[in-house]
């Protein structure tokens, strides 16, 4: 087996708070990946995290009933069952993934899930293209 | 309980729980039993049902609020706050809504705190939205566990109303029967809850408040939205609402890594690949031709836009700067000692010499014999030539540059993309310094970063220069741009060097190390001679003999008591201020050394001294965020210039007093001693690489970091963070002799800035490091220099801080 590519740089993409403490992040284009992979790509997974995190933080119904309920049942509903906030995170760690096979990884790039990060940054892993520089 | 945290841990951080359950327990249980009976069979059989639901919510509030994760945000890994050790501001500011918001540094936890974020000092982590730390129940009241604690004040005190009143009915109902035990469990109780109904009141009332108003009580506490607007709240009922309603952020410590490996191996897509493939992985998640279609076009727009602005880059050749990154990066990979051997032929730099080779010694310089071989391989025609010629040449020459000193790195290709492509080895090498050492490699990893950013061709200006136009243009806001793209504003002070500025310099030294420069001013003096030539001894060295005496200039001195210059008070980011600290504290070696220079000499140099600074103050608040790098650049070019005047005025000084003055030779003689004269063997001199001691001393050395007052006047992002909380007891010695005011450096440096007395003075600047962990002289504790890899210092680089408040 191949040896895994070495880490050359890590990028973190920071957070956008103009719209309050909803988990938004900033879809500028940072520098180092300039070479790395087109720009629309890249706004465009974060735009759609940032809209991910928008539906997991929406004050709806689901929500309200979900609050009702764990009240009802002194909270032990959330031992058996996954809020809404979960939920969605599931589906973010899912579309990270997919993204990260499809697009970053044959580009040498790795994004991990902000929320192993406490939801304050994404960071792109960028890797050595050795291939390259021969 | 929270599972971390000294504090919370402690016994006596138990006694208030303890106590809170056990008066609700106790109190609530002995009204079931001796009062409920009665009331079921008086009032109305519900009433016990009634309060055991109630006193059921309570109990379960009470264990969420308990128990519950406040919103703990997990410490920053090692690699994230790489750029933000000594050199970013303490505070940082974001735009919520319009209001600004200060987002301080946490040095426990390695990262901005985010809005409303405040890290709690008994549990000893940050907590997102973080309202108090309640003893009553033994944790932190955050973002997640708010509404659990606000629910429990609510029911609680419901609760203890009813008991209350309904204790105090049956009291009233059994006055004549008031001592038996029934009557008197009843009154015991009543007076509990009575008497802790007031305080739980006011604190439901309090928290009422709080909530209509969307504030913390943290910040309520701290008065953070007294007098202006709160952006965070969003109207007394949405409020209420976001309370009740809002879904449940999740826990960010506790989980579960379910991580599916992603194999990443070369050979990696590269842009302009991509568009050549007709309908290929583009989707992300949205399947859209129209999108495809889209980006291509715009995507070739950028790559014809970056080729155009390729060909005739405005900006001075950036490969020096990688050539000058690689060779640290080989340097500290190396770690040896070195000493430089400084043949000059400007005055101020036999000044620097014994100092720079102290501080090229504490360093870790590349083995001579290896930077012989990689600068030899640059060849001549990389000199001075191809970099007055057209600005087409950088692109090249920087890679060739990349080539030479990188030996251990893949050589790169040739072509256009090249150059873009020689900033990610550097950048693993900034990577490998990191892992070697976190501490203390933050600095040079951030000079690194950046300069991996800035080595990032001249395509980087298209999307940055508007940036740095709002950047300039604007105050405060683009600062948080600033830090995130730290490498943008390089293109600013870039562009506004002169044609050559020090970049070609380095090359042609680099090369072969005596190169006839046609353009005198073209280069920076201080940087000539700069070597790093271990096995020669200074005196011995062949280089030096044919070069005069090496008389203090008093031209240097005049730069060094030069009076700084308005335009940079509150300019200069931390980084420049150690500089500047460093570089008063390089002369002292120096000047023992120094021959005394007729005075009338030295007054007429002083006098012809530039005084005037044409940065404008404006700048001087944006610059807080910008990098050493560009700092540098910007002092290169006020070296230059100063360089130009100072020529013209040995060379009328020349005139007045006759040729016997030996300094007033040297700079006749522009370059260096041709290679003749030193042996096939030795090695040209070296100059400082980028982000080394020397280079940031010698920028230093002119003056620049004086500054007279304490903190600019623009906003405190000029204070520093300082290391980090694990640093070394030497900080709060260090602190101790600085002066400084919150977390500023410049005024501790101050007034020793124009001690030359020797090494006890640079001790009342920086912290002596211990001996037995740093042999080598004070100065050459440099705290930016970037020695990551350097074993004995990992520990005492930490401690090593010019504003060293925590």
């Amino acid at each position: 087996m191949r040896q895994q590519a070495s880490i050359a740089a890590k990028v973190f993409i920071q957070r956008d708070y103009t719209n309050g403490t909803l988990c938004q992040f900033q879809t500028k284009f940072p520098s180092e990946l300039e070479t790395r992979m087109d720009k629309q790509q890249f706004e465009e997974t974060v735009r759609t995290l940032n809209n991910l995190y928008a539906e997991a933080e929406k004050l709806g119904s689901q929500s309200f009933f979900e609050g009702c309920l764990a009240c009802l049942t002194a909270y032990t509903v959330f031992l058996c069952m996954e809020t809404h906030y979960e939920k969605v995170l599931k589906k973010i760690a899912k579309y990270i993934q997919e993204q990260n096979d499809k697009i970053y990884a044959p580009r040498g790039l790795l994004l991990t899930d902000p929320i192993e990060r406490g939801l304050r940054v994404i960071e792109i892993t960028i890797f050595e293209d050795r291939s390259f520089s021969r | 309980m929270p599972a971390g945290g000294s504090d919370s841990l402690k016994p006596s951080a138990f006694i208030p729980v303890c106590t809170a359950v056990c008066l609700l327990v106790g109190s609530t249980s002995m009204f079931f039993v001796f009062t409920c009976p009665w009331l079921a069979l008086t009032l109305c059989p519900a009433v016990p049902p009634c309060c055991a639901m109630l006193f059921f919510f309570v109990l379960a509030n009470f264990t969420m609020a308990t128990f519950m994760d406040a919103g703990v945000l997990p410490v920053a890994g090692e690699d994230e706050d790489k750029d933000d050790e000594f050199r970013a501001p303490l505070y940082k500011n974001v735009e919520v809504k319009g209001v600004q918001v200060r987002m301080k540094w946490c040095a426990s936890c390695h990262f901005y705190r985010p809005p409303r974020c405040s890290h709690c000092s008994i549990c000893d982590h940050c907590v997102e939205d973080f309202d108090h730390h309640c003893p009553w129940v033994n944790n932190c009241i955050g973002r997640r566990n708010y509404r659990y604690f606000f629910l429990f004040l609510l029911s609680l005190t419901v609760h203890m109303i009813g008991v209350f009143t309904f204790g105090l009915l049956y009291v009233l109902h059994h006055m004549e029967d008031l001592w038996k035990l029934h009557c008197l469990v009843t009154l015991v109780v009543i007076s509990i809850s009575g008497l802790f109904l007031i305080p739980v009141l006011g604190l439901t009332g309090f928290h009422l408040y709080l909530v209509s108003r969307g504030r913390t009580t943290n910040e309520q506490v701290t008065g953070k939205f007294q007098g202006g607007v709160n952006p965070f709240t969003r109207g007394c009922c949405n409020n209420l609402e976001y309370l009740v309603c809002s879904p449940i952020s999740p826990n960010y410590t506790a989980r579960s890594r379910k991580k599916t490996a992603v194999h990443v191996r070369p050979p990696f897509l590269r842009p302009e690949l991509d568009r050549q493939m007709a309908a290929k992985v583009r989707d992300n998640g949205i399947q859209s031709v129209a999108l495809q279609n889209k980006q291509s076009p715009t995507g070739a727009v950028e790559l014809s836009d970056i080729k155009q602005l390729r060909t005739p880059p405005p900006l001075p050749p950036k490969p020096d700067r990688s050539l000058l990154r690689s060779q640290v990066a080989v340097m500290d990979d190396v770690g040896h000692h070195t000493k430089s051997v400084i043949p000059v032929s400007i005055p101020t730099v036999p000044q620097l010499r014994p100092v720079l080779e102290a501080i090229s010694r504490g360093s870790s310089p590349i083995p001579p014999e290896q930077l012989l071989r990689t600068s030899d391989q640059q060849g001549g025609a990389k000199g001075p030539d191809s970099f007055s010629e057209s600005k087409g040449s950088p692109v090249r020459g920087s890679h060739q540059a990349c080539l030479s000193v990188q030996p251990s790195l893949q050589p790169c290709t040739v072509s256009s993309s090249s150059l873009q492509l020689n900033s990610l080895p550097l950048n693993s090498r900034s990577l490998t310094l990191k892992h070697s050492g976190r501490h203390g490699s933050k600095c040079q990893l951030l000079a690194m970063h950046t300069d991996g950013l800035g080595s990032n061709p001249v395509a980087g200006i298209i999307s940055t220069s508007g940036l740095l136009a709002s950047q300039c243009s604007s105050s405060v806001g683009p600062s948080y741009d600033n830090l995130i793209n730290p490498g943008d504003p390089q293109f600013l002070a870039q562009r506004g060097a002169p044609s050559l500025g020090y970049h070609p310099h380095f090359m042609s030294l680099g090369s072969d190390g005596a190169v006839q420069r046609p353009v005198p001013h073209s280069y920076s003096p201080v940087f000539m001679g700069v070597t790093r030539q271990s096995p020669q001894p200074r005196d011995s060295s062949p280089s030096l003999q044919g070069l005069p005496s090496r008389d203090p200039s008093p031209s240097y001195q005049g730069f060094i008591q030069r009076d700084s210059s308005p335009a940079f008070q509150g300019l200069i980011p931390r980084d420049l201020q150690t500089q500047s600290v460093t570089s008063r504290d390089v002369p002292p070696p120096g000047a023992v050394k120094r021959e005394t220079v007729p005075q009338g000499l030295q007054d007429s140099l002083r006098d012809l001294m530039p005084q005037d600074m044409t940065l404008p103050k404006s700048a001087a608040a944006r610059y807080d965020n910008f990098s050493k790098t560009i700092m540098a650049s910007i002092y290169e070019r006020r070296e230059l210039e100063e360089r130009e005047r100072m020529l013209h005025v040995q060379a009328r000084a020349q005139a007045l007093y006759g040729p016997d003055v030996g300094i007033y030779d040297i700079p006749s003689r522009r370059s260096l001693p041709p290679d003749n004269i030193r042996p096939p063997g030795s090695r040209g001199p070296t100059p400082p690489a980028y982000g080394s001691r020397e280079f940031l001393m010698s920028t230093g050395i002119l003056g620049y970091g004086m500054r007279t007052s304490p903190l600019s006047s623009s906003s405190t992002s000029s204070l520093t963070r300082g290391p980090k909380t694990s640093s070394s007891p030497l900080q709060s010695s260090s602190s101790s002799s600085l002066h400084s005011k919150g977390r500023s450096s410049s005024p501790a440096y101050g007034p020793p800035e124009r001690q030359t007395q020797g090494h006890s003075s640079s001790t009342s600047t920086l912290p002596r490091l211990p001996s037995n962990t740093y042999p080598t002289p004070p100065y050459t504790s440099y705290p930016t220099a970037k020695r990551s890899s350097l074993p004995f210092s990992s520990e005492g680089k930490e401690s090593v801080t010019l504003g060293t408040l925590k």
